[in-house]
């Protein structure tokens, strides 16, 4: 067979009769390089290569070798390797392709064995100095050489060698998985029954060929070796089985699953199939040591070869390198499209979170997170139908869990700014805010343990000293870092100070806290502040004693309430009986400085109630000279009962309009609305909406007319239940304070009345001139906070609108028709 | 009045000043005028008075432009003077120095701007305010004392009010 290649060769080299000495040499050399088997002596063999050599032909044997296994590859050996792993065009079992592909390389080594033997022997020669043998290079040729192979081998390989390897591999490593850690895979069938099917192999058990499947492992992993093709063939398939079936366990153990760590497990499981790969490049060792020793004396160019001829360990150390790899980012990836959920677990999540941060840190998916967060947030959180409080709880879990996953807190403060700036368009985020802190929101209980938290931060962090920070400790910011003027440092991960820089200033959450104080306290008629005394207390450790200022006022305005009251009614015990006070009247007095803008509402109570509230200041004048009350005789609540023919109502507590309106019925069984609002000074509307109350006790009813009676009998359906609190459902959120809009627009008027007194006087004016006029000028009370620049423009702007100002070369002046 | 005029900060401080010696009397008496100022101001923006107005001048709460509008049904209706007001450091003990910066032609006005108006000399109390001051002048502009004329050409031709009302048109400067 192979004469009739080696003949082209030689034919120039011999030219014509005489050299037919040299011609001989060179058919019995190469003879004996490819074919090693005849018959030729030793003695000869050295003979005819001393001929070579002498006649300068030695040198060529090198190149002949690889011409000629250039020529028989390219015409023979790879087209029957493609034909032979195709040939049986389909309609194959698993079993038979693998044997197929076996069978394919099989083949191929035995073609190849003769040149790489050929190859061996050029070099042993060498060493050995036979003949005077020199081949410049030779080392290099066994290198030439397989180049060539795997060139022409793997110029256009068909995808059929890939899903072969693949599936064989995929088998293997099934068998091998279920032979090693049989238990761990498939717990739930521990010992296979007879006639079943071998999780290893998946046929039945009595046929099955997992032995079969390693042995025939071993043999290609020997095969591939050999010819230096094993990086070549298999990684592509051992990479995408790694990663497949790294996503597939992940898929089946974790997903979904964040309250345990995996870490570990996972380790211990690529350990497993580590062992599995080193059966793959097992026999890698063996066979390329040879070649390894060739790539390091010559300091191989090409990183490739010496990868090929690294020793197995160093292989299998790099595997799991790449192994690890390949669990991280599969790990980071599946849970930043969890991230969410996790974080809405949050302290249960906290394993799930742990893991996170380790893979995150050895892949560079940062950017990813945020932006998958980000959008997260955006499609799931923010948008009109989720509660206010939700979007907060969900906020407080991010904050704890961010800077868990991220010290530096750059991941919170970059994930969340969207967060932030949709709960600023939130009107009643403030009022959430409060009422967490405060612990009256049903969902968030956090916030108000945060508050108590021992240890708190002050909002007003100096970012000076900090001495507790060891400056060997500091570390950089992540390059992803938002720059800004506050720097790490102050990046604060405090929750509370965090949900109060939601609108840059604490004073906004000041006066919404001083309004619900002072709800509180006016709804509650037994002077107890305990519980405020605690949160205001709290509160102070936060926001700075100056801040709580008011709020202290107010709560000692309930204490010194407490106290006179007392004191009058000690006095009225002291009166005969026939001047006692027709009702007890307790009242809270409240330093109108201090609190925040009540209500106004007129109503004009019955002449009894103002008796008594005139008595009650009266005493009040003399226990403290040179004051006086100013009563709001629509705040507060009036318990009484109702004595009708048939029935009592007793211990109703309600509003005074309330009160007010069935006093009157008193006096006069029937009246009409006109009349009602009369007397009590109250626009009809509200009238009407009070009356529905005592309609709905069955206490009076509305006639044609617009005419309202008293029902002295009523029917049995209209039994009370006693002592409840009875408010009408529309009155449920009303609150004693005016709202944020109302003080807002206060603010906007009084700033108005500076702004056009000041144009009045110095003509024209910037706005920076005016704005810092209006910060030197007016005076910031609990109503009137400061106005920042932007909003003040946008003030102007309105006005310039409305003809109220002009505005030219931004100078502002007021409009000459005054 | 004369009480009311005392300022019972600088009282107490000299009648303690033998047993404590009075260091810090000064800048606390600076601050308190400030916030008296301060306060004035706020009331003046709040109360809305048409036809007054006035505004510390620059970033000195000492020193303020005054604004009056002649007031409707007297001659002066429709004219618009500026003023100064520069409140001393004994304010409101001391008067404040209030003059015309827009010329005013008129019985109780010279030509350098001063006013003669009682409440800002003698009649001086710790009660009046910039508020009242301004609506007093602008009460003053209407109904001078001719008594005590400190122009007496304007006091002579007030007696004409036409007359005088097309003199002071005339030479009404902005």
């Amino acid at each position: 067979m192979e004469e009739s290649v080696m003949e082209s060769d030689p034919v120039e080299m011999s030219g014509p009769g005489p050299h037919q000495g040299v011609a001989d040499a060179w058919e019995t050399v190469t003879a004996a390089l490819v074919s090693p088997g005849n018959s030729l002596s030793e003695q000869s063999l050295s003979d005819s290569l001393s001929l070579l050599c002498s006649q300068g032909l030695g040198q060529l044997l090198g190149d002949w070798l690889l011409e000629t296994l250039q020529m028989r590859l390219s015409s023979f050996v790879v087209p029957e390797f493609w034909s032979g792993l195709k040939q049986p065009e389909n309609e194959l079992e698993e079993r038979d392709r693998i044997w197929v592909l076996l069978f394919a390389f099989r083949t191929l080594l035995e073609r190849l064995e003769p040149f790489l033997g050929g190859l061996d022997r050029l070099r042993m020669w060498q060493d050995e100095g036979r003949g005077g043998l020199c081949v410049p290079g030779a080392k290099v040729l066994q290198e030439r050489a397989f180049t060539v192979i795997r060139a022409l081998l793997l110029f256009s390989p068909s995808p059929v060698l890939q899903e072969r390897v693949l599936e064989f591999y995929s088998r293997t490593l099934s068998v091998y998985m279920h032979q090693e850690g049989g238990d761990e895979d498939g717990p739930e069938v521990p010992e296979v029954p007879e006639g079943g099917v071998c999780l290893g192999c998946g046929v039945p058990t009595h046929h099955c060929w997992c032995q079969e499947a390693l042995k025939q492992l071993q043999e290609l992993s020997h095969i591939l070796s050999k010819l230096q093709l094993l990086e070549w063939v298999s990684s592509e398939a051992v990479t995408s089985i790694l990663h497949k079936l790294i996503e597939q366990r992940m898929e089946q153990h974790c997903r979904g699953e964040y309250e345990r760590s995996f870490l570990l497990e996972f380790q211990e499981w690529l350990e497993l199939v580590l062992g599995w790969l080193s059966k793959v490049f097992a026999s890698e060792a063996d066979g390329a040591t040879s070649a390894a020793e060739v790539s390091m004396t010559l300091s191989a160019p090409s990183g490739l070869s010496s990868q090929a001829g690294q020793p197995a360990s160093s292989i299998l150390k790099q595997w799991r390198c790449y192994m690890h790899q390949f669990f991280c980012r599969i790990y980071v990836n599946m849970r930043i499209e969890e991230l969410f959920s996790i974080i809405r677990d949050f302290p249960e999540s906290k394993a799930a979170i742990e893991d996170l941060k380790f893979c995150l840190e050895r892949t560079n998916q940062r950017q990813q997170l945020l932006t998958s967060l980000k959008s997260a947030f955006e499609s799931r959180l923010l948008h009109p139908g989720v509660h206010t409080s939700d979007i907060l709880t969900v906020y407080i879990s991010a904050i704890k869990a961010l800077r868990e996953l991220d010290p530096s807190m750059v991941i919170l403060q970059v994930a969340c700014q969207p967060i932030r700036k949709y709960l600023r368009t939130r009107e009643d985020t403030v009022r959430q805010i409060v009422a967490g802190l405060t612990g009256d929101a049903e969902g968030c209980t956090d916030l108000a343990s945060e508050l108590s938290r021992g240890d708190p931060v002050t909002l007003e962090m100096q970012d000076s000293d900090e001495e507790g920070n060891n400056p060997e400790d500091w570390t950089p910011d992540p390059t992803d870092a938002v720059p800004d003027k506050m720097g790490s440092k102050r990046r604060s991960s405090d929750i509370i100070s965090l949900l109060v820089s939601i609108y840059g200033s604490k004073d906004i959450f000041i006066d919404e806290y001083r309004a619900v104080l002072a709800d509180r306290l006016l709804h509650q008629l037994n002077y107890n502040t305990a519980r405020e005394i605690r949160n205001v207390e709290l509160l102070k450790l936060r926001f700075g004693e100056s801040h709580m200022h008011y709020c202290e006022v107010m709560l000692k305005d309930m204490a010194d309430s407490r106290r006179i009251n007392s004191n009058i009614r000690e006095e009225e015990s002291r009166l005969s009986d026939e001047e006692q006070p027709p009702l007890s009247l307790s009242a809270i007095i409240l330093s109108s400085e201090f609190w925040p803008p009540l209500k106004e509402e007129k109503l004009e109570l019955p002449p009894l109630i103002c008796q008594a509230m005139e008595a009650y200041t009266h005493r009040y004048e003399k226990l403290k000279a040179m004051r006086t009350l100013s009563w709001k005789p629509h705040l507060g609540s009036v318990t009484l009962d109702v004595e009708l023919e048939d029935r009592v109502l007793t211990n109703l507590t309600v509003s005074p309009i309330h009160a007010a309106i069935i006093l009157h019925f008193q006096e006069k069984s029937s009246w009409t609305l006109e009349e009602l609002s009369g007397k009590l000074g109250a626009p009809k509307e509200l009238v009407h909406r009070k009356l529905a109350l005592w309609q709905q006790h069955g206490v009076l009813r509305e006639e044609a007319g617009g005419r309202y009676y008293v029902v002295e009998t009523g029917s049995s359906k209209e039994k009370l239940e006693r002592g409840m609190m009875l408010i009408d459902s529309d009155e449920e959120r009303d609150s004693n304070t005016t709202t944020q809009s109302e003080q807002r627009e206060e603010k906007l008027q009084l700033f108005w009345a500076y702004i056009q007194a000041m144009l009045t006087n110095l003509d024209s004016m910037t706005l920076d001139r005016i704005h810092s006029m209006l910060r030197m000028f007016v005076a910031t009370g609990p109503v009137v906070t400061e106005m920042d620049v932007n909003e003040l423009e946008a003030f102007l702007q309105k006005k310039v609108r409305e003809h109220q100002l002009m505005v030219s070369a931004g100078v502002y002046r007021l409009p000459k028709s005054n | 009045m004369a009480s009311q005029n005392m300022d019972p900060a600088a009282a107490a401080a000299s009648s303690t000043a033998a047993l404590k010696g009075s260091e810090s009397g000064g800048s606390a008496t600076k601050g308190s005028v400030s916030k008296r100022l301060q306060q004035e101001l706020m009331t003046l923006m709040m109360s809305g008075d048409k036809g007054i107005s006035a505004f510390p001048e620059s970033d000195n709460l000492f020193k303020w432009v005054g604004t009056i509008d002649g007031a409707q049904g007297t001659v002066y209706e429709g004219l618009r003077y500026r003023l100064s007001l520069e409140f001393p450091a004994g304010y409101p003990y001391q008067a404040p120095r209030v003059k015309f910066v827009t010329a005013c032609f008129h019985p109780n006005v010279d030509d350098q701007g001063f006013i003669c108006l009682d409440i800002l000399k003698d009649k001086w109390s710790a009660l009046y305010d910039v508020r009242s001051i301004l609506l007093s002048i602008q009460s003053l502009l209407g109904e001078p004392n001719n008594e005590s004329p400190l122009n007496t050409a304007a006091a002579e031709l007030w007696e004409d009010q036409d007359a005088f009302k097309a003199h002071l048109h005339a030479t009404f400067q902005k």
